[in-house]
């Protein structure tokens, strides 16, 4: 009889060994952390290491972390600083920047940095076969000239003043001439060591960075950066509630929430960031739409109509679990020098929005919605799937413009086929997304609001502006762009603003606060709202001492 | 025995029916002011993220969903039945020609096939709709993983002797096929039918991010089993539990009465 | 293999977005990205134009260069090969390790098997994404304990169907009364009979396992080939889908000869 129960008996014991093994194994296999490295994670890998081609936020990234650079935005105090630029000077006409190098710079190979390295690098990213994206800025690359008179002054000659135009050499990496490197070999705190897609990228400290502290140490105090390849939200929080990284960039609300509970001084709620969460209609004359609808969608009263029918308190407080501002102004209160106080806008009411469409033909039979000619007014209302938040925004609404009579139908679908939609074929008829707004000055914002920008969202690349309004828009645009005066600027900024208020193309929701973690065993670290929050001020990050929490 | 499985069955999806029916609130209403609620006077199983009744959204969920993945189940089972049969009785070209269509089919990546699936439909198509569709598709394309093993199956019992004998006595070969065979492939086709459901669930809820599935404010039985992977919402409310205490306590059930269906054949 | 990789290059190609980039809706770089795609568009070309020349390319044993990453598709899945291989032969050993020690005794019971089949009814309930936020939050287990579960859970429901159909057989029950022990009759007159069946269940769990590598190394972020198939999904990246799908098409081919190798077996 025992012999028998004996292989059973081995077998079961087998299994359960096993399993106890299975469960017991790590989670997965990370690279060991190096001592005195930063880690967290990234959402995705770096699509190049190119500082000149870089075009997504990944590379981004990298390029600001390794990247030496003549001048850099403070990402708290948002002004200009120099860094490889000991100072600069415009010529009163704009067309002439005069930059001084530091003495005695090195890259990270140890070879010394001249005038002729910066030159150089500002040739190869305005250089047509380059392909890089910052030579837009520049507004007409090809007609921008580089010299360097001697080792430590570089002239560049610009065809015509550029507002703002310091900020583009935050984005240009100086690298060694006739030598790109591909980021392996900088000028700025970190150099690029090893990558493994899909895993992570190791960064090694500079030893020849050129910054040091009050005390005379030499930058950066961390000794490399690991930053894992990891698109998994719970895993990131685990991760760091283990003590395995010291930053989480962008948490959702629920995850600040965890945090909150689980290590509260960790979690950091900056405020409204500068992102905006909106909805709009399309009012594209090419789009495939039946006429009764786009003539609903091009009536002021209908959109300011289903602007004041919207909570925007319940869509901070449910969708954000109250970790967002409400937003009438596609300007976050968070850019102080741009957002207009004063601004004038329709309140919430769902009275004041029916007497709205009433005068503007529609009328109600029973809980349903009709135009003039008696068309029910039904629509549906286009978004992204994986955002949570945005998806329970569109549920809200549904509701919300149910209490006057719209029925809406959401539809979430993967990014390229909502891209194909808007930005193709124009099939669609409402769309709830987000904007990033990674920069203060209003002129990064310039091809949302030309009428003739493909990014006009609600009627792109429109040849002549279709409303006298988004012909205002056009000029007070354009005026902000090219006057140097400051008060000109804001006056033309804040006229837009009052514009988009009136008329309500984009329906402004909410702003996304900005929600951050870092270790308490880390010093230096100084949340901003501007990317990138947390690594901004890499090189006077102190890592942790010792392993683990 | 059988009866008391059938009956409890019946018993839990008329519960959830008259739940449905009978509830004062519907399943789309937001009570803005009751977030995540534990359970109250007002709302027996609390409420979800948006405030709205858990226990009605829990029931029309239950309904709609064991309506579509069960049908849907049923579907891709005798479609891979028919498959796996018509290979095993066919020629040997042909049987292999159709277990290569079979292989070709498990290879393709389909989800393109969805998306074109979901471009095809109107923007304004009804929750209802995009839900009935969704379970089509997955009707149409879950049959592969398992045609394989009808076939296998069939061919083994083919040449059993009662098979010959019930030949020999006449029948003709779809008789054969109907009255002999396919019972003896229940120990195959329940199973899968069994693991079919869930699965087809659970597929209606991932679906939902390619503009399928069931669309708000129309409540999803697999997105709420999805909810299962959010620490923070599990933290927060227990009656997250409740879809998938109802799901097992289903297949329970229809696997009790399955078997039932066994021992007596 | 070459008509999945047809079938691959026409759903890929017709699907929505082949020609959209998520760069399009960033201001900054929406004029390079549509720059990018008005390039990409004239130089596929039709879709027999696409077909053609992926098949020539593969003659030269080049399957191109990925749409995402700029680099060689070979190169990519290679790298990627042996960490989901090992990841799919430790969890079909383990699960079905699980599945046939429970099913052994479970089949054997007359009453009670659905309650005691409980665990496996949940697994099959449980969402992957579920399991493993159980796993993170637990800080223990791993995608090869989810995918034997996986697969525990649904080769069990076969083996207790099939062991259950055994243990009624006529002859099992004459052994019974002649006092032969359960195990005796599992190793001498269940097991052997049941082989071809369990032959033709095991090769087909390489595709269900195939079809869960999928979920399981996008969530816990493991490097293998079904991490890399759902990013080439969600970029439209159509050498690198090519390359997946002929690479399934592969194993579902060996997979489908093994289980159709004729087998007889007279029973002890």
């Amino acid at each position: 009889m025992r012999r028998v129960l004996r292989l059973p008996l081995v077998l079961m014991f087998m299994s359960v060994a096993l399993m106890a093994q299975l469960a017991l194994s790590a989670l997965c296999q990370s690279v060991p952390r190096r001592t005195g490295d930063l880690v967290w994670a990234i959402h995705y890998d770096p699509k190049t290491f190119d500082p000149a081609k870089v075009d997504e936020q990944a590379s981004e990234l990298v390029r600001y972390l390794t990247g030496g650079v003549l001048l850099r935005i403070n990402r708290q105090t948002q002004q200009l600083e120099p860094q490889l630029a000991e100072s600069f000077h415009i010529s009163p006409d704009g067309t002439l920047i005069v930059f001084h190098l530091r003495k005695g710079l090195r890259f990270s190979d140890g070879s010394a940095l001249t005038s002729a390295d910066v030159a150089w690098s500002l040739r190869r990213v305005l250089a047509p076969e380059t392909g890089s994206v910052v030579a837009e800025e520049f507004l007409a690359p090809q007609q921008v000239t580089v010299d360097a008179p001697d080792a430590l002054t570089v002239r560049v000659h610009l065809p015509k003043r550029i507002t703002e135009v310091g900020k583009i050499f935050d984005e240009i990496a100086i690298e060694p001439a006739n030598r790109p490197s591909e980021g392996r070999i900088t000028s700025g705190p970190f150099t690029v060591a090893d990558y493994k897609r899909g895993q992570y990228l190791l960064l090694n400290r500079n030893p020849n960075y050129w910054r040091r502290d009050s005390a005379g140490v030499q930058l950066p105090y961390a000794s490399g950066i690991r930053l894992d390849i990891l698109n998994n939200n719970e895993q990131e929080i685990a991760a760091f509630l283990r003590g395995e990284y010291d930053l989480v960039d962008s948490l959702s609300p629920d995850s600040f929430g965890i945090l909150m509970q689980k290590s509260p001084q960790s979690a950091h709620d900056l405020g409204a960031s500068l992102n905006t969460e909106q909805l709009w209609f399309n009012q594209s004359a090419v789009a495939a739409l039946p006429d009764y609808e786009r003539a609903w969608f091009q009536n002021q009263g209908f959109r300011v109509a289903v602007s004041e029918t919207i909570h925007r308190a319940d869509l901070a407080r449910i969708a954000y679990d109250g970790h967002a501002t409400p937003a009438y102004d596609y300007i976050s209160p968070a850019n102080k020098i741009w957002h207009n106080d004063k601004l004038k806008y329709s309140q919430e009411s769902v009275s004041d929005a029916n007497r709205l469409l009433s005068a503007s033909g529609f009328h109600r039979s029973g809980n349903q919605l009709y135009d003039a000619a008696g068309h029910a007014v039904k629509f549906s209302i286009l978004t992204n799937a994986g955002n949570p938040a945005r998806q329970k925004i569109a549920t809200l609404l549904q509701q919300d413009l149910a209490a006057i009579g719209m029925q809406v139908t959401i539809v979430t679908l993967d990014f390229p086929a909502l891209i194909e939609r808007l930005m193709h074929k124009q099939d669609y008829e409402a769309c709830l997304l987000g904007l990033s707004n990674v920069e203060i000055d209003p002129s990064a914002m310039m091809n949302t609001w030309l009428s003739s920008s493909p990014n006009h969202q609600w009627n792109p690349s429109e040849k002549t502006p279709a409303t006298e309004w988004e012909a205002e828009i056009d000029r007070q645009m354009l005026l902000q762009a090219s006057s140097p005066a400051q008060n000109i600027r804001k006056a033309a900024v804040d006229r837009v603003q009052q514009i988009v208020a009136d008329q309500q193309p984009f329906i402004y929701l909410v702003y996304p606060n900005v929600l951050e973690a870092a270790s308490p065993q880390l010093r230096g670290v100084q949340p901003a709202i501007l990317s990138p929050r947390l690594a901004w001020n890499i090189e006077s990050i102190h890592p942790r001492e010792g392993g683990a929490r | 025995m059988k009866r008391v499985y059938s009956i409890l069955l019946a018993v839990l999806l008329v519960a959830a029916a008259a739940t449905l029916l009978w509830s004062r609130y519907d399943y789309a209403y937001q009570d803005r002011d009751a977030i995540l609620t534990p359970s109250t006077a007002q709302h027996a199983a609390g409420t979800d993220e948006l405030g709205r009744d858990r226990m009605v959204r829990v029931a029309a969920a239950l309904v709609i969903g064991f309506a579509g993945s069960a049908a849907a189940a049923a579907v891709t089972i005798m479609i891979a039945a028919g498959f796996g049969l018509l290979a095993a009785f066919s020629s040997k070209t042909l049987a292999a020609i159709l277990l290569f269509v079979s292989d070709v089919f498990l290879s393709v990546p389909w989800l393109f096939l969805l998306m074109m699936a979901r471009s095809l439909l109107p923007l304004t198509a009804s929750p209802l709709v995009t839900a009935v569709t969704t379970f089509l598709v997955l009707a149409a394309l879950g049959w592969p993983a398992c045609s394989r093993a009808i076939y296998r199956g069939a061919v083994e019992l083919r040449n059993a002797e009662w098979m010959i004998h019930a030949h020999a006595c006449g029948l003709m070969t779809r008789q054969r096929i109907c009255l002999q065979l396919v019972p003896h492939l229940r120990p195959l086709l329940l199973p899968q039918f069994l693991i079919c459901v869930p699965a087809f669930v659970v597929a209606e809820a991932n679906l939902g991010a390619l503009g399928l599935g069931v669309g708000e404010p129309m409540p999803s039985w697999g997105a709420m089993l999805l909810e299962l992977d959010n620490s923070a919402l599990l933290a927060r409310s227990h009656w997250v539990y409740l879809p998938i205490a109802l799901l097992v306590l289903v297949l329970l059930l229809l696997e009790s009465f399955t078997s039932e269906m066994e021992t007596h054949a | 293999m070459l008509c999945a990789a047809a079938g691959t290059i026409l759903l890929v190609r017709c699907a929505p977005g082949f020609f959209s980039d998520d760069r399009e809706m960033d201001a900054k770089y929406a004029m390079a990205a549509q720059a990018e795609i008005s390039a990409q568009s004239e130089s596929q070309g039709s879709i027999v134009r696409i077909a053609m020349r992926e098949v020539e390319s593969w003659a030269k044993g080049d399957f191109g260069e990925s749409r995402q990453y700029g680099v060689p598709v070979a190169g990519l899945v290679g790298a990627r090969m042996s960490t989901s291989a090992t990841l799919l032969m430790r969890g079909i050993l383990c699960g079905w390790l699980f599945a046939i020690v429970a099913a052994l005794p479970i089949s054997c019971l007359r009453k009670g098997g659905s309650l005691l089949g409980l665990p496996f009814t949940i697994l099959l309930s449980v969402p992957t994404a579920a399991m493993a936020t159980a796993c993170i939050l637990a800080d223990a287990g791993g995608p090869v304990l989810v995918l034997s579960l996986l697969i525990a859970a649904r080769e069990f429901k076969f083996l207790r169907s099939l062991l259950e159909g055994a243990w009624r057989s006529s002859h099992l029950l004459q052994g019974r009364a002649q006092g032969l022990t359960a195990w005796a009759l599992v190793r001498l007159h269940i097991l052997p009979n049941a082989a071809p069946q369990l032959r033709t269940l095991a090769t087909l769990s390489i595709v269900t396992a195939l079809g869960a590598l999928v979920p399981i190394e996008v969530i816990f972020n493991v490097p293998g080939v079904g991490q890399l198939a759902w990013s080439a999904v969600m970029n439209r990246d159509l050498p690198v889908l090519v390359a997946v799908s002929l690479l399934m098409a592969s194993v579902v081919g060996l997979a489908g000869m093994l289980s159709s190798s004729e087998f007889t077996l007279e029973a002890a």
